[in-house]
């Protein structure tokens, strides 16, 4: 089957819990990453490349930022007459409060999902960093000729709110699914991209609803006995943000050249809200060590094992380790920082010194003057 | 249509830039690489529409390819428009019989309906060669209030320069009094940036006459410009100060992108209020290694920097390896520089492999006779053998072999 019967949904909301710093301000889709993107960026980059036409975007709150960043889905091509991207916003009916849960949000639009008369719908969050070829998961969809297939990883299992693992037979068919506790040791977990048919879909959404049942996870194991479910297992590079320590981490594994690599492969591109800024520029006595650097940026002082984002700028003696520096922060002289993660459009005046520890990283919140 | 557009602006980007060499053997100069993400028409391009032009033509003939695929839509520039936007025009043929653009003004004249349909009072003739940051907006405003028939941009230029430009001689009230083309002995240091607003009714009239008249060159400022003001037209002079670039030869183009690394240079582009647009490819971030050496640079998403780079400007996905130096060089996107490859004084086009060890350009330092000296250029796509040896001031647009 071509992923072109696939509509694709993206829940730029779900988990924003877990990265409670970074998302007070706005959607986990929107949160910044890897020194350019915004979350959302991987799952609609690897949705155009892997063949989708038209994706839906669910959002639940402060999706503010959310719309900035995507507008009508230009830079991804999906800005279209038929089919492309379309922002989902909260649907409220008489009665209902605020979605709490992916079932909740996804009945929410269901009308949407029912009129894109596609076969397969691929659900989809923000939180799970990878360039994962969505046909290769639609193939082995259509070739187990199943209902659901989900996708996993094998291995330590990020704790999460509603970690599931899939208990599979020989034949990848999920007889179970289980929480994951934080005893679960290695296993397979699952990614939360999931494909479903439409229909069993819509039918699941609806009993769900007057089930009160309000997350997929509770949806699909009641119906597990009666249903083709299948597993299927992404061996790339696959990374799930479940905390600030974990989105620190995982940035900075992308100082590796395999990560890099695999992440940001010359055929499958990652797209993004163009800025057109310069690229960046570095001054007599710059010093950048190990680091990932996006256009926009002014170095002047020393910079290591960092990634720093679009517009940052860092003057001279200023000496910056083991750090995460989001768009537009100034950081001024002879600053010292080694381990903080800086939102957006803060400033470290001269001769600051501020320091966290590789595990337990300083956050510094969105246009904070130190 | 509607909202009519005051003032609609043509953009001649059709040279072929023949002084720089195999640079523009396959793209038009106005489509040549610049300041590690940009093209030169991005500056004219930005400069329309930070100055509120929305309806531009572009006039192209020569290697039309590139820079077609480059404006596409318009869609980076902003120029996607339902009214107006970016046009290109190439020649086409026509009941009477088909030509190429025989000169500047003659390329406006075959463009005569496609200005009339949106029946402009005023009309900017550009060229898509230069370098500079301009508010046309503020020049469209100084014609109205002398009234003029004609204005053109003029900037003051250095004595020794002058006589490569054409001059004007300016009375104090900024009306021209007298056109002087590439002169010997110039009388003034006032030149004219190839710049130009009209009224369109005038225009369209000399246009017809020029193309009219025999012999004409067909060129606004040996023709069309002369003929205006031989007939009194109010013609005035627009002094634009700030930095302006001719890259019209491989020395101007290294200087005009090394110049963004001087701070005294007066062209910013990091002003957000007059930001320069172009297109850019879906780069990650560029990545510098643990033994990597970057200073006085500018480097572009998308670069992975495992050598020594000084003085240089390296554009979008451009790879050097460990022990590899770059200095005072321009490496345009996609070329590797491997190993212990040295890249001095030079410019390296898209997608050229410096193999390893291999030395391209000299340092003028090292000149027996600096009078040999000169950048040295990598033509798109060639490789360099392992070892070999590049001399300076040389083209190479072919494959080298190794030094074995």
């Amino acid at each position: 089957m071509s992923a072109k019967k696939v509509l694709g949904i993206i829940f730029s909301n779900a988990y924003d819990e877990a990265l409670p710093q970074l998302t007070a301000l706005r959607t986990m889709g929107s949160v910044p990453f890897a020194a350019r993107y915004r979350l959302i960026d991987f799952p609609l980059s690897n949705m155009v490349n892997s063949g989708v036409p038209q994706v839906g975007v669910i959002t639940k709150s402060n999706y503010r930022s959310l719309m900035d960043h995507i507008g009508t889905g230009k830079p991804w091509d999906l800005s279209r007459k038929r089919e492309g991207m379309t922002l989902l916003p909260p649907y409220d009916t008489p009665g209902a409060g605020i979605t709490i849960g992916k079932a909740d949000a996804l009945y929410g639009c269901i009308d949407y999902i029912s009129d894109s008369q596609k076969e397969h719908v691929l659900l989809v969050d923000c939180n799970v960093v990878c360039s994962m070829d969505y046909s290769k998961l639609i193939k082995a969809h259509t070739a187990n000729d199943a209902d659901i297939t989900i996708a996993y990883a094998n291995g330590e299992p990020p704790v999460i709110n509603g970690g599931t693992e899939l208990v599979m037979d020989e034949n990848g068919r999920v007889t179970a699914t289980r929480l994951i506790d934080c005893y679960s040791g290695s296993t397979c977990y699952s990614l939360k991209v999931m494909i479903i048919r439409r229909t069993l879909l819509e039918r699941l959404l609806h009993e769900a609803h007057s089930a009160k049942i309000v997350d997929i996870e509770t949806m699909i194991s009641k119906n597990i006995g009666h249903l083709r479910v299948y597993g299927y297992e992404e061996k790339g590079f696959v990374r799930v943000l479940n905390s600030l320590q974990s989105y620190y981490d995982i940035s900075l594994e992308l100082l590796k050249a395999e990560n890099r690599k695999e992440l940001f492969s010359a055929d499958r591109p990652v797209y993004t809200k163009v800025r057109d800024q310069v690229p960046a520029v570095y001054g007599i006595g710059a010093n950048v060590k190990n680091s990932l650097i996006a256009d926009g940026c002014h170095i002047y002082g020393e910079v290591e094992n960092c990634i720093l984002f679009r517009g940052v700028t860092v003057e001279k003696g200023a000496k910056i380790k083991d750090s995460i520096i989001m768009q537009d922060t100034f950081v001024g002289e002879n600053s010292n920082l080694s381990c903080v993660i800086i939102d957006k459009s803060a400033v470290v005046k001269p001769n600051k010194t501020l320091c966290g520890d590789s595990s337990y990283p300083v956050y510094i919140g969105k246009g904070i003057v130190i | 249509m509607a909202v009519k557009p005051e003032c609609i602006a043509m953009l001649l980007a059709g040279g072929q830039g023949s002084r720089l060499g195999i640079l523009t053997k396959n793209i038009a100069k106005p489509a040549v690489p610049y300041g590690g993400k940009y093209r030169i028409i991005d500056f004219p391009l930005s400069n329309c529409v930070n100055s509120g032009i929305y309806t531009v033509g572009v006039l192209t003939q020569y290697q039309p390819l590139e820079l077609n695929d480059y404006i596409g839509n318009g869609r980076p520039w902003d120029l996607d428009r339902a009214n107006g936007g970016v046009h290109i025009l190439s020649p086409y043929q026509q009941i009477k019989g088909t030509e190429w653009y025989k000169g500047t003004a003659n390329a406006i004249y075959q463009n005569i309906n496609f200005i009339e349909r949106y029946d402009p009072e005023y009309v900017l003739i550009l060229s898509g060669d230069h370098i500079y940051k301009m508010d046309y907006s503020k020049m469209l405003d100084y014609h109205k209030e002398k009234n003029a028939d004609c204005t053109i941009a003029m900037l003051e230029v250095s004595w020794e320069e002058a006589s490569r430009f054409g001059l004007m001689i300016v009375n104090e009230d900024g009306s021209i009094s007298e056109f002087e083309e590439k002169p010997k002995n110039p009388r003034s240091n006032k030149a004219s940036m190839g710049v130009y607003i009209f009224n369109w009714k005038k225009l369209r009239k000399y246009l017809i006459e020029d193309e009219a008249k025999e012999g004409s060159g067909n060129d606004f400022g040996h023709d069309v410009i002369p003929a205006m003001h031989a007939a009194g037209e109010r013609m005035f002079a627009y002094q634009f100060d700030g930095y302006w670039k001719d890259v019209g030869t491989i020395s101007s183009l290294w200087d005009a992108n090394l110049d963004l690394l001087n701070p005294k240079v007066d062209l910013d582009l990091n002003d957000d209020s007059w930001r320069i647009y172009s297109r850019s490819p879906a780069a990650p971030p560029h990545y510098v290694g643990t033994d990597a050496v970057v200073e006085n640079s500018m480097i572009t998403e998308g670069c992975e920097i495992n050598g020594k780079i000084d003085f240089s400007v390296l554009f979008a996905n451009v790879t050097v390896e460990e022990g590899a130096e770059v200095k005072y060089s321009i490496v345009m996107p996609g070329t590797v520089i491997k190993k212990g490859a040295v890249v001095q004084y030079s410019i390296v086009a898209e997608n050229a492999v410096i193999e390893e060890g291999a030395v391209v350009g000299e340092s003028p330092e090292n000149m027996k006779n600096i009078e040999d000296w000169g950048v040295a250029v990598i033509g798109n796509g060639v490789k360099i053998g392992k070892g070999a040896k590049i001399a300076p001031d040389t083209m190479t647009d072919s494959d080298v072999g190794g030094a074995e």
